[in-house]
């Protein structure tokens, strides 16, 4: 009798332990199968939303080139159609990588696309959408999280080899190797320092190959001495691939302008571009009162023979001054607001020189950007890539998704 | 023991059922799981790649030529490090019986071996480039009727602003422009013929609704005998009063009037009635409008009262402005894209006209060809809240008819239907697989 007692509870608790243990065993892997299932999802959301963004205009069509905000969301090109992103569009994304930029002079913050040296791309928080509004016009807001990050399939960098006279080394890569036999074409945009105060500019143009390790050697005999400013703008293709890419030297102090957006659209085919004082402008915003900086703003446009062309709007050429105290705060110049070009402005202070650069339009300096929230601290992330073109120049499209619907995204298949 | 043993064996069955549940329910890897959209990346690379047609140039290059190693570096170059490729061009001509052989003739790669299950395809045809499509334009009509484009011709009269050209060869190339459009495109040859068309009886039709292109630029042609005559008015001692009659029959015939460059209506032209007369710039055959061969200006203020159905009065007062360059609209630009038309974005302006116009002649702006600057338009098609239109090109010489064209064509917006491809033996299939590196 109590051989049959302890034989039933050994076997009962026996029992009990292998049930529990392989309920819970099943139930891992049903639960790991649903976990890749959801997360299979969100990779085909992934690609589905890039498509979504990449192959529509939003609308209205034109929304990049104008104030309006959209009231449906895209990224692409309405004059080029196909997997061909809009310049002006991705212009009126707020940046999440650089930081926001306060002017007092208009009170604004300014979303920082760029502060490179010398190329400026600052817009109005106002004029931008931002990353909220775009996830409510796509439908995801509260679903899903998304980051665009917007990179030049081409990286051109530039270094100045000797300075008198001036040669110039170029260096051309993509994503997966140097871009041997590239063909390369040039734009020296030079100050001219005969002129002291509005100083106007002249442009020095030419090509040349890369060599088998992607690089290349510019040089400018005619351009000796060390106390002119320059920008040097570089195209190069090979194959189907395009790429820009930008260089500068400056002579002047800590003195320069820093060209803003003001709008996007008057209503008349023109854009404003507020032209400040770096006094006036983080990081250095200086209150001790300076001399005025005189400058010459000018709007070129990339014509098909890779030569920069004036566009005159308004009275043409725009030459003033600003101070970083209370009379001329900053200055204003008109542009044409529909076709890609580069603002480009010379400016003088005494016997220094130097040259902001305004892209309008984010290919014509192979500007990246990058939108959206941080992914690299989110759970589980799915990315999608696609090759796009931006004003002409090769680009690449990545989207990094993940889902906001609070489910486990993470786990383990084993406990035991 | 029995019971324990019973146990046991339950747990081997459920341990067994487990093991065996597990090797068939193989869950995928990760990177089976979200991997990038493979097919999409190299559908995207290869229209990258022909965004400035050099694929397409390449593909049908001999396989020696440099090309190909620049393609192959341009794809090596573009793609992410982890992703391997296998690119195969191959030509397809048509045999006899209209069956598509596809033969490989060249392939780069940069995998050892191939690209594993997991990797994905994308192609795309090329054809060659000297493939002709075939374009049907939608035949412009009004109220389910085809519409009629009258374009002056006039053998008797001489043109100013169209600097390089003579009014019959810009009629002759508007011709071949916008000749598909229209289901009938009448040259109005002579000056007497153009007095027909005021009469709405040239050839014995109705040229309600129809289009009027004057080619002569800033000059319109005159007919002699009852136009001259009614035209002109001795109070003023202008011509003012035909460019009057002009907008009174344009509105009347609801006709659209394409005026192509330059300050519409300045000059009044007719080699027989002004064979001693010229513009002040030597050229006989013409004079200004208004007042003993002066106030140019009256022309176009007259026409807009005509147009409007306003009584007639003498005005020679400068209306329009000095833009400088001006650029294209979006519209235009959009348009210039679909109807394969493609002047310079930018034009020099002289020629513009005030927003003004508008409210004082009842018009509103049916389709704008070049951004406004300020309170200007330098081209744009006013349509009248009533009957008739008109497009003013305020462009400086010298003329780009395309301009004209192309604001014609916004206007109407014709439908292009493009046929669909069915050339052979001039294409070639380029295939680019993609795979990630590690197979899978």
């Amino acid at each position: 009798m109590p051989g049959a007692t302890i034989d039933h509870l050994i076997s009962a608790t026996l029992f009990l332990v292998a049930i529990v243990l392989f309920i819970s065993l099943f139930s891992q892997n049903i639960q790991a199968a649903l976990l890749y299932q959801r997360n299979h999802q969100i990779s085909v959301k992934a690609s589905d939303l890039l498509d979504a963004i990449s192959l529509n205009t939003g609308y209205p069509t034109y929304w990049g080139a104008s104030s309006a905000t959209p009231t449906s969301f895209g990224l692409q090109d309405p004059n080029a159609r196909g997997y061909h992103l809009s310049p002006f569009s991705l212009m009126r994304l707020t940046s999440s990588t650089g930081a926001p930029v306060y002017y007092p002079k208009t009170g604004l913050w300014y979303s920082n696309v760029t502060m490179a040296p010398g190329g400026f791309l600052l817009v109005p928080y106002a004029a931008c959408v931002n990353y909220t509004t775009s996830t409510q016009l796509l439908g995801v807001n509260g679903s899903y999280g998304f980051q665009l990050t917007v990179n030049p399939i081409l990286r051109i960098s530039l270094t100045e080899l000797r300075a008198s006279p001036l040669q110039i080394g170029v260096n051309v890569i993509g994503p997966g190797l140097p871009l041997a036999n590239a063909y390369v074409s040039y734009n020296l945009i030079f100050t001219d320092s005969s002129q002291k105060q509005y100083p106007i500019f002249r442009i020095y143009s030419g090509d040349a190959r890369t060599y088998a390790n992607g690089s290349a050697i510019l040089d400018f005999p005619s351009i000796t001495g060390t106390q002119n400013a320059y920008s040097l703008i570089v195209n190069a293709h090979l194959g189907g691939l395009y790429g820009t890419g930008f260089f500068e030297r400056q002579y002047i102090d800590d003195r320069f302008i820093v060209p803003m957006v003001k709008s996007f659209d008057n209503g008349n085919g023109t854009a404003t571009i507020l032209l400040a004082h770096s006094y006036n402008v983080p990081p250095l915003d200086k209150t001790t009162p300076a001399a005025a900086i005189f400058y010459n703003a000018t709007f070129l446009v990339l014509a098909t023979d890779a030569a920069l062309h004036p566009v005159l709007i308004g009275n043409g050429t725009v030459a003033d001054k600003v101070v970083n105290g209370n009379g001329d705060p900053y200055g204003q110049i008109l542009i044409p607001n529909t076709n890609p070009g580069i603002l480009v402005v010379t400016f003088s202070y005494g016997n220094n020189y130097g040259i902001s650069l305004l892209p309008w339009g984010i290919g014509n300096l192979a500007v990246s950007l990058t939108y959206g929230p941080n992914s690299s601290v989110k759970d589980w992330v799915a990315t999608d890539v696609r090759q796009v073109v931006v004003g002409g120049v090769s680009y690449q499209i990545k989207i990094a998704l993940w889902s906001l619907a609070g489910y486990q995204v993470q786990g383990s298949r084993w406990v035991f | 023991m029995m019971r324990t043993v019973e146990v046991i064996m339950v747990i081997v069955i459920l341990a067994t059922a487990f093991i065996v549940g597990s090797l068939f329910a193989v869950l995928p890897s990760p990177r089976q799981i979200s991997s990038l959209n493979l097919r999409e990346l190299a559908l995207t690379t290869l229209q990258t790649l022909d965004e400035r047609d050099e694929l397409s140039s390449t593909v049908f290059q001999n396989s020696f030529d440099p090309s190909w190693g620049y393609l192959e570096t341009a794809l090596a170059a573009s793609l992410p490090s982890n992703v391997v490729y296998n690119l195969t061009v191959y030509d397809a001509p048509a045999t006899s019986n209209g069956t598509m052989v596809y033969t490989p003739v060249k392939t780069m790669s940069n995998a050892q071996t191939g690209l594993g299950a997991s990797s994905e395809t994308a192609s795309v045809l090329i054809p060659s480039s000297d493939v002709i499509f075939t374009v049907t334009p939608q035949k412009i009509s009004a109220s389910a009727r085809p519409l009629t484009l009258y374009i002056l011709n006039c053998s008797d009269a001489n043109g100013w602003w169209i600097t390089g050209y003579t009014a019959q060869t810009l009629a002759a190339d508007l011709y071949g422009m916008l000749s598909p459009y229209f289901q009938t495109t009448i040259l109005v040859n002579t000056t007497q013929q153009l007095g027909l068309l005021l009469n709405n009886t040239l050839g014995g039709r109705d040229s309600t609704n129809s289009v009027v292109i004057n080619t002569f630029g800033e000059a319109v042609p005159i007919p002699a005998g009852y136009y001259t005559t009614k035209g002109y008015r001795s109070s003023d001692r202008s011509y003012a009063n035909y460019t009057y009659t002009l907008g009174r029959r344009v509105n009347t015939y609801n006709w659209t009037w394409v005026s192509i460059v330059g300050y519409p209506f300045y000059y009044v032209t007719n080699t027989n009635t002004f064979s001693t007369t010229q513009n002040t710039y030597g050229i006989y055959g013409m004079r200004q409008i208004g007042t003993d061969g002066g106030g140019g200006p009256s022309g176009l203020n007259a026409f807009l009262r005509g147009l409007d159905n306003q009584a007639y009065s003498y005005d020679d007062t400068w209306i329009t402005s000095n833009l400088g360059v001006v650029q294209l609209s979006p519209l235009a630009t959009s348009d210039a894209n679909y109807y394969g038309i493609r002047p310079s974005p930018y034009q020099t302006s002289t020629r513009a006209l005030p927003t003004s116009i508008q409210s004082t002649y009842h018009l509103s702006v049916a389709s704008l060809v070049f951004n406004q600057v300020g309170s200007y338009i330098a081209g744009a098609t006013y349509k009248h809240s009533g009957r008739g239109s008109f497009t003013a090109i305020g462009l400086t010489r010298i003329p780009d008819i395309r301009i004209s064209v192309l604001s014609l064509l916004m206007y109407y917006s014709p439908t292009l239907y493009r046929s669909l491809f069915t050339s052979s033996g001039t294409t070639r299939l380029v295939v680019l697989q993609l795979g990630l590196q590690g197979g899978g």
